[in-house]
């Protein structure tokens, strides 16, 4: 019940510092950098995201516990994400940042490169790569391409913030370069954390 | 001499055809390589585009998000073709649109 209490104040702290900074430089960089060191100093109080409080996810995949969500959009995530869970590369329509909490997640950021003149066909190349593990973060701007692979033998439990609320989730643009494919898809993440999940 | 892959028969309901699944591919990967038009998006078990109804056979799921294939979907014999890898013969059919 403390942690809880010290959570909801740490987690509205940040994202009252979120505020501070994108009103005063907008989604630019240096403020994308800025927030990732905020929310990378987050993770790092493991004391207030005991796992315990929080359900694993049953399908060796990935959850989305809420922390919090504010009014104009901004939301707060834990996920948890078991060894092996991956996500091809994707544009999820709007930037965000991780920070870890325990376990490592790699990420690959890509660019695409074909002229995008056939529906349904790309091709991308990776142009970085970062590991997400406590102590360290990333950060992507709006239309940014990634991936994710979970590694190691442990869980990667981590903080996420995105610039909308996953109820709120845009569309998501999914890169396949085993097929030279692009396939848009409606997030599904709110009905998953709705219970709604087909 | 290396030893090839075992494959299994895969019979995919909506397009009619029988094809070869090695033990290392999803369906997924068979269909398409086969020049299936079977349907999908993420390929990596997040979006749920490739929901499946595994009609017989078994099958070794992949890590997946929770969003993509519920505990009750898998009692009901669904699966995701992009994270199933075969473990028998199998029929499948795939939910999301008809036949392409």
């Amino acid at each position: 019940m403390i942690a809880t209490h010290k959570r909801s104040l740490a987690c509205k702290k940040l994202l009252a510092d979120v505020h501070a900074i994108t009103a005063k430089e907008g989604i630019t960089p240096s403020a994308l950098h800025a927030l990732k060191l905020k929310l990378v100093a987050l993770a790092a109080k493991k004391e207030l995201f005991p796992l315990a409080d929080f359900a694993m996810p049953v399908a060796e995949g990935r959850t989305h516990p809420l922390l919090v969500e504010d009014n104009d959009g901004l939301g707060l995530y834990l996920t948890i994400s078991l060894p092996g869970k991956e996500a091809a590369p994707h544009d999820h329509g709007i930037w965000c940042i991780n920070a870890a909490v325990s376990g490592r997640e790699r990420h690959k950021f890509f660019r695409r490169t074909d002229n995008l003149a056939k529906p349904g066909y790309a091709t991308v190349e990776q142009v970085g790569e970062v590991m997400v593990e406590p102590g360290s973060g990333m950060a992507m701007a709006d239309h940014d391409i990634h991936s994710t692979v979970v590694v190691g033998d442990e869980p990667a439990i981590g903080l996420a913030l995105y610039g909308y609320a996953l109820v709120r989730f845009p569309s998501v643009a999914w890169y396949v370069p085993q097929f030279n494919s692009v396939r848009a898809t409606p997030s599904r993440r709110h009905a998953a954390m709705a219970g709604g999940a087909l | 001499m290396a030893r090839a892959p075992k494959s299994h028969r895969v019979t995919i309901v909506n397009t009619k055809q029988v094809i070869d699944c090695t033990t290392g591919q999803t369906i997924l990967e068979a269909a398409i390589a086969a020049g299936i038009d079977y349907p999908y998006a993420c390929a990596t078990g997040n979006c749920g585009t490739c929901t499946s109804r595994l009609v017989m056979g078994k099958v070794t799921l992949l890590p997946r998000g929770d969003a993509s294939l519920s505990a009750q979907q898998i009692k009901a014999g669904q699966t995701l073709a992009c994270r199933a890898r075969p473990r028998s013969d199998l029929t499948i059919t795939w939910l999301s649109r008809a036949p392409g």
